[in-house]
C-alpha cells in the first residue's frame, strides 16, 4: 500500500525519509520538485502526481510536504487521511509540526513511523495507543532520562489494545475529577461588494479535556441538535443513538480529544456578526488610488467582538500605502502586497475606520482582496449549537462539569 | 544529495562507536548510535559503519535496538554477509519475556530482505503465528507476507496458507485484517484471497471492531463477492447501511464503492445509496484538509455523479463557489463543478461569480474560469458573450488570449454567435502575445473574415512579421487563414497572400511550413472552385453537447472507478491541458456516446497525436501520397484538430 514516505521542506530538501516495503531512491521525488517549481506557490502543488513507475500523494502540512509513494492502485482519500494522521500525531507528541521539531525528535518520529504503519499497511494509529507505546517527550522526563539513562519506551504491552475500549486505558485516577468542553465555531463566510452574504457556513467542533477517574459513560445531550447538518464523531461515540435520540453517549478517552466536529450550511441560520463598507478606487489619470473602510457591527446580540483583524491582498501593483486608522495600526508589506490592519476590539459607538491613499504603478491588474479574522467570545447567538446537559453513569463521584463557547471568523471574505 | 564533510563524520562516528569507554556507558552509546542515525537521515551514507552497528544490536536496552534496527533495515541489502550476525540476536529476542520486544525483533527480521536469511526467519514466524501476544500474531502475519515479497517465485507453502485462513477468526481485528492483506499478496496469482459466504459474513459483522484502515480493507476485498441470492444482498446492504454515512471520508467512499458494485444490476438501490452519501460528501468538500477536498471535488465531477444524478447537488452549488485562500487546483475542480450544476434559476449567480474569478492572481484560474464561462456559453450563449466581450476591455494579456480562445471554441459550438464574436475581435491583436491565442484569432479571421472588415489589415502585420516568428503553429494558421481571407476578400488579400507564399517557399527554414505552402500553391493552379471545396469546409459542429438537456448517465458507467485513483489523474492530465491553453483539449471530450463519434474514425484518431507537434507527420504523408492531394490536404485547415477526420472530402 504505502511504500515509503518523504518529508521535505519549504526549500525542497528530504529531510527524512522511511521505507515500508523495499528501499526507493529519493531521485523520485524529482517528478514532485519539478511540480512544485511549475506551482510557484507551495500551495498549489497538485496532491496526486503520475510518474511512470508510482503514484505520488503528498500533502501540505504546517510548510511540510509529506510525500508518499505508491506502486498499486489504492483509494486516495484512505493516503490523504492516513498521511494527515501522521502529521496530527506528530502534531499532538511535540506540540507543533515543523521541520524544527521533526529533527530534534527524528528517533521518536522514526520510532512513530515504525509502529503505524508494517509493510505499508496501518497498524496502529490511535493517539492514546501510540503514547502508551513511545512516550510523548515532556521537559522533565528528559531531564530526568539524560540523569538516570532510562528511555521514553513503555516498558509494558499498550493496555489498550487488549482492553474492550481501545481508546481508554484502564485503571485511571485523579483526585479531581473534571469534564471542560469547549464549543468552537468558525464562520467561513464570502460577502459580496454590496454586503449580502454569496455563502456563509459555520464550521463547529467540540474539544474535550476529560479527566474522570476509571470507566466513565458519559450523555452530552444539546438544546438544538436539529442544527446539525453533517457531524463526525471521535470513534469512542455510539452512533446508533445519535441517530436515534440525539445525544451523545460515549466512554471517553482519556486527556484532551477531538469529541466532534460539525457543519452548519443552511444560509439563513448563520448570522454574521460584523459588516464592512468599503470603497476602494484606482485614478486613470495619475498613479494612485484612494482606500476607504469601515467595520461596524451587526447581530452581535450586545457581546463584544475582540480581535478583530483585517488583512488585504493588494495588487501587484500597489507601491504603498498612506492611510490613516482611527482605531488599531496598519502594516503594509512591500514584497508581499498584504495590508494588515489590526484593530482589536470593536466598539460600536465609534466605528473604526482606515482611510487614506495609494500609490501605485500606471498598470493596475486585479481586484484587492480582503479577508478579516475576528474572535466574539461567549457569544450566544440563534444559531449557536447549545449543550443542555452532561450526565455520567458508571462511576459513582460528582465530577465538576464545564462548557465554553467560542466563535471566531475562519475563512471571512470581503470582495471587491 | 551530496552533504559536505559526509567522510569525517563518518569517520569520527566510526571512532566513537568502537570506543571501549563508550560502549561501557549506555547513555553515551545510545548518543552516538543517535548520532549515526542523524547523519543518514540527512542524506550522508553512513554504510561503511554496518560492522561496528551490528555489534551495538546485541543489547537490552530497547531504544538501542530500535535505533540500530532502523539503521540495519536501510543497509542490510548492501551488507548480506554481515547481516547474517544480526539473526543470531534477533531469534534470541524472540524468544523474549516481553511482547513487545518479541514483535520487534519479529518486524525487523522481516524488514532485513534478504533472501539469503529465509531459512532463519521460516521458523520464528511460525511459532509467532501461535503467540499469545496479539501484537505478535500481526507482525508474524504479515512477516509472510514480506517473505513472500522476497521470492515472489517460490512454492507458497499450503500448510501457511490455511493458518492464515484460519487466522481470519482470530479475535484480533487488527489480526484479521492483516491476514486479509497478507493473503492477498501471498495469492496474488490466484487473483487473490477467496472469499465465500462464510468468510464474507464473518468480516461483514466484525467490521465495527476494527479501525477505519481495516474497515476500508475489508470492503475492498470483499468488492469481488457476489450474493448468491436477492435476499442475502439485500442483508448484507442493511448491514453496510451505517458505514455508509460514515464520518470518516475514506470508510464513506469505501462502502460507497461497495455499494456500486453489489447493487450494478439494481440503479433504484444504487441511486438511493448516492442520495444518502451526499452530506457526508459535500462534508469532505468542506473539509479543512484541502487534499481532502479535492479528492472528494474530482470524485464528484469526473465520476460523473452529477451527470448520473444531475438533481444530486443542485441545491448545493453555493458549497462549490471557491474562497480567495484556496489552491489554484481546488478553484479549477470546483469551477469544472459549477459548469456542470448551470441551470435557468442558478445561472446569474454562477456567471456573476465566474467573472470575478476570471480577474484571478493566478493566470491558470483565470484561464480556466474564462473556459468556464465559454462552456456555459454554449447553453446561454448572450450572457456569456457579454461577460467575455467585457474581459477583452481590460487588455490584460493571458485574458485576451484565453477569451480569444474561448471566442474559437464558443463560435464553433453555436455558429450564431460569430456576428457579436467579429465585433468583439477588433483591435485585441495588439494585446495578444502568446502563440496560442494568435492561432485563434488568426483561425476567426479565416473563417469570418468577410465579417470583420479589419481583417486584411490585421492579417497583413502578421505577414510582415512572419521573418521574426518563431511559434510553427502560428505560421500554418497564419497561411490557412490568408487563403481563406483570399477566397472571400480576393482584391485586397491578393498581394499579401503572394508575398506570404514566397517567403513561405523560398525562405521559410521549417519543412512543414514550406511543404504547406507548395500544397496550397499546387492548389491555386488547380482552380477556384477546387481551392473553395477544400478550403470552405463546416464552420461549425452544432452537434457538439449543449450543456442542458443531456441525457444521464448510468452509473455503471463510472461505479469501477469509484474511489480509486482514475478520478484524480484524469484531473491532472486535464488541468495540465488547460494550463498550456491548447484548444484541442478544452473543447474536445473524448464521450463515447455523443453523436460525433457516429462520423468519427475512432482508430485514425488514436494514431493522430494532438498540439502543434502533431502536424508534421501528416504532412509527411502528402509527399507520399502525392496523388491525391486533395484527400489529404484538407486535413491541416479542418478545426479542431483531433477532429478533422470528419471533414473528409470526397475523393
Amino acid at each position: 500500500m504505502i511504500h515509503s514516505l518523504f518529508l521535505i521542506n519549504h526549500s525542497g530538501d528530504i529531510f527524512l525519509e522511511k521505507h515500508w516495503k523495499s528501499v526507493i531512491s529519493r531521485s523520485v521525488c524529482d517528478y514532485f520538485f519539478e511540480a512544485r517549481e511549475k506551482a510557484v506557490d507551495p500551495e498549489n502543488v497538485p496532491p496526486v502526481l503520475q510518474t511512470p513507475h508510482h503514484y505520488l500523494i503528498s500533502i501540505y502540512r504546517g510548510k511540510l510536504f509529506f510525500l508518499s509513494v505508491i506502486q498499486t492502485e489504492v483509494a486516495p482519500l484512505f493516503v490523504i487521511e492516513f498521511l494527515h494522521r501522521v502529521a496530527d500525531t506528530i502534531q499532538d507528541y511535540f506540540g507543533e509540526c515543523s521541520e524544527g521539531i521533526i529533527k530534534d525528535n527524528i528517533v521518536t518520529v522514526y520510532e512513530l513511523l515504525e509502529e503505524m504503519l508494517d509493510n505499508g499497511f496501518p497498524l496502529a494509529t490511535e493517539s492514546n495507543v501510540l503514547k502508551e507505546m513511545i512516550r510523548p517527550p515532556t521537559i522533565l522526563r528528559s531531564v530526568v532520562n539524560t540523569l538516570t539513562g532510562s528511555s521514553n519506551v513503555g516498558d509494558t504491552l499498550p493496555t489498550g489494545q487488549l482492553s474492550n475500549v481501545p481508546w481508554r486505558r484502564a485503571g485511571v485516577k485523579y483526585t479531581n475529577n473534571e469534564a471542560y468542553f469547549d464549543v468552537i465555531e468558525e464562520i467561513d463566510a464570502i460577502l459580496d461588494k454590496s454586503g449580502t452574504t454569496v455563502f456563509a457556513e459555520i464550521q463547529g467542533v467540540i474539544e474535550a479535556c476529560v479527566r474522570l477517574t476509571g470507566m466513565p459513560d458519559l450523555t452530552l445531550s444539546f438544546m438544538n441538535p436539529r442544527l446539525l447538518d453533517d457531524v463526525s464523531f471521535h470513534p469512542c461515540v455510539r452512533f446508533k443513538r445519535w441517530e436515534s435520540e440525539r445525544v451523545l453517549s460515549f466512554i471517553p478517552p482519556d486527556g484532551n480529544f477531538t469529541l466532534m466536529n460539525y457543519h452548519v450550511s443552511s444560509q439563513n441560520l448563520v448570522a454574521i456578526p460584523v459588516y464592512v463598507k468599503q470603497s476602494i478606487s484606482f485614478f486613470e489619470t495619475g498613479p494612485c488610488g484612494r482606500l476607504d473602510i469601515t467595520i461596524g457591527p451587526k447581530q452581535t446580540m450586545g457581546k463584544t467582538v475582540e480581535n478583530m483583524m483585517v488583512t488585504i491582498h493588494m495588487p501587484k501593483a500597489v507601491l504603498n500605502a498612506n492611510l490613516t486608522a482611527t482605531q488599531g495600526t496598519y502594516t503594509y508589506d512591500l514584497t508581499t502586497k498584504v495590508l494588515v490592519w489590526d484593530i482589536g476590539k470593536l466598539n460600536p459607538q465609534k466605528l473604526p475606520n482606515l482611510r487614506g491613499s495609494l500609490s501605485t504603478q500606471l498598470a493596475i491588474s486585479g481586484n484587492p482582496r480582503y479577508i478579516m479574522t475576528l474572535k466574539l467570545s461567549q457569544l450566544m447567538l440563534v444559531d449557536c449549537l447549545k449543550v443542555s446537559r452532561l450526565d455520567m453513569y458508571g462511576e459513582k463521584y460528582k465530577p465538576f462539569k464545564g462548557v465554553k463557547y467560542l466563535t471566531k471568523a475562519g475563512k471571512f471574505q470581503v470582495r471587491t | 544529495m551530496p552533504y559536505l564533510g559526509g567522510e569525517d563524520t563518518v569517520r569520527e562516528l566510526r571512532r566513537a562507536l568502537s570506543n571501549p569507554n563508550v560502549q561501557s556507558d549506555q547513555l553515551r552509546y545510545r548518543n552516538t548510535i543517535l548520532k549515526v542515525i542523524r547523519a543518514m537521515s540527512q542524506g550522508v551514507d553512513v554504510s561503511g559503519l554496518f560492522s561496528d552497528m551490528v555489534k551495538a544490536c546485541a543489547t537490552v536496552d530497547i531504544v538501542q535496538k530500535k535505533l540500530v534496527y532502523v539503521f540495519l533495515c536501510s543497509y542490510a541489502a548492501l551488507n548480506p554477509e554481515l547481516s547474517l550476525l544480526v539473526i543470531n540476536t534477533l531469534r534470541k529476542d524472540c524468544q523474549d519475556p516481553n511482547p513487545m520486544v518479541r514483535s520487534l525483533a519479529l518486524r525487523n527480521m522481516t524488514n532485513l530482505r534478504l533472501p539469503s536469511l529465509m531459512e532463519y526467519v521460516e521458523q520464528p514466524l511460525t511459532a509467532g503465528l501461535r503467540d499469545r501476544a496479539a501484537c505478535v500474531r500481526r507482525v508474524a502475519v504479515l512477516g509472510w507476507a514480506k517473505l513472500h515479497n522476497l521470492q515472489p517465485n517460490s512454492e507458497i507453502d499450503a500448510a501457511v496458507v490455511n493458518e492464515l485462513y484460519s487466522l481470519l477468526r482470530d479475535p484480533d481485528p487488527v489480526v484479521m485484517v492483516n491476514c486479509l492483506r497478507a493473503l492477498e499478496e501471498i495469492l496474488k496469482e490466484e487473483g487473490g484471497i477467496a472469499i465465500n459466504k462464510p468468510i464474507t459474513h464473518h468480516l461483514l459483522n466484525r467490521l465495527k471492531e476494527s479501525d477505519v484502515w481495516g474497515q476500508c480493507e475489508v470492503l475492498r476485498i470483499l468488492q469481488r463477492y457476489r450474493p448468491q441470492s436477492e435476499d442475502e444482498l439485500f442483508d448484507i446492504l442493511s448491514l453496510l447501511d451505517a458505514s455508509l454515512v460514515s464520518p470518516h471520508p475514506q470508510v464513506m467512499a469505501a462502502t460507497l464503492s461497495l455499494f456500486l458494485s453489489l447493487c450494478s444490476g439494481l440503479p433504484a438501490v444504487s441511486l438511493a445509496a448516492l442520495e444518502r452519501v451526499r452530506g457526508p460528501l459535500l462534508a469532505a468538500c468542506g473539509s479543512v484538509s484541502r487534499e481532502l477536498r479535492f479528492t472528494a471535488l474530482c470524485h464528484i465531477q469526473v465520476s460523473l455523479l452529477l451527470r448520473s444524478l444531475p438533481g444530486l447537488m443542485g441545491a448545493h452549488y453555493k458549497r462549490f463557489f471557491c474562497g480567495y485562500a484556496e489552491p489554484a487546483y481546488i478553484k479549477q475542480r470546483k469551477m469544472q463543478v459549477l459548469v456542470e450544476l448551470v441551470n435557468d434559476d442558478n445561472v446569474t449567480m454562477l456567471l456573476d461569480e465566474l467573472k470575478g474569478y476570471c480577474t484571478d492572481v493566478n493566470t491558470d484560474t483565470a484561464q480556466a474560469a474564462i473556459s468556464a464561462i465559454g462552456r456555459i456559453g454554449r447553453s446561454y450563449s448572450d450572457r456569456c458573450l457579454e461577460i467575455l466581450t467585457g474581459l477583452l476591455a481590460l487588455k490584460q494579456e493571458h485574458i485576451t488570449s484565453a477569451v480569444v480562445q474561448t471566442m474559437r471554441d464558443l463560435v464553433w459550438v453555436c455558429p450564431q454567435c460569430s456576428d457579436t464574436v467579429c465585433l468583439a475581435l477588433e483591435g485585441c491583436e495588439e494585446t495578444l502575445q502568446d502563440s496560442q491565442g494568435r492561432q485563434a484569432l488568426l483561425w476567426l479571421l479565416g473563417v469570418y473574415g468577410e465579417q470583420v472588415s479589419s481583417a486584411p489589415y490585421t492579417l497583413e502585420v502578421f505577414i510582415d512579421g512572419v521573418r521574426s516568428e518563431v511559434s510553427l503553429g502560428v505560421k500554418m494558421e497564419l497561411l490557412t487563414t490568408t487563403m481563406r481571407l483570399f477566397l472571400c476578400r480576393p482584391a485586397e488579400t491578393q498581394d499579401m497572400l503572394g508575398r506570404l507564399l514566397h517567403y513561405c517557399i523560398e525562405e521559410e527554414p521549417d519543412m512543414c511550413v514550406r511543404d504547406q505552402a507548395l500544397l496550397y500553391y499546387r492548389l491555386l493552379h488547380c482552380g477556384i472552385e477546387e481551392t473553395q471545396k477544400v478550403l470552405q469546409g463546416r464552420r461549425s459542429d452544432p452537434s457538439l453537447g449543449v450543456l442542458i438537456g443531456r441525457p444521464s448517465e448510468p452509473i455503471s458507467q463510472w461505479a469501477c472507478s469509484f474511489n480509486t485513483l482514475e478520478p484524480l489523474r484524469q484531473g491532472t492530465v486535464e488541468t495540465d491541458s488547460t494550463s498550456r491553453g491548447s484548444p484541442e483539449h478544452v473543447t474536445f471530450e473524448p464521450k463515447p456516446n455523443t453523436d460525433l463519434s457516429d462520423t468519427l474514425n475512432c482508430s485514425q484518431v488514436e494514431k493522430v497525436p494532438s498540439g502543434e507537434t502533431g502536424r508534421t507527420p501528416f504532412l509527411a504523408r502528402i509527399h507520399t501520397d502525392t496523388h491525391k492531394p486533395l484527400f489529404l490536404a484538407s486535413l491541416p485547415f479542418s478545426y479542431p484538430f483531433n477532429k478533422c477526420l470528419c471533414f473528409y472530402m470526397p475523393i
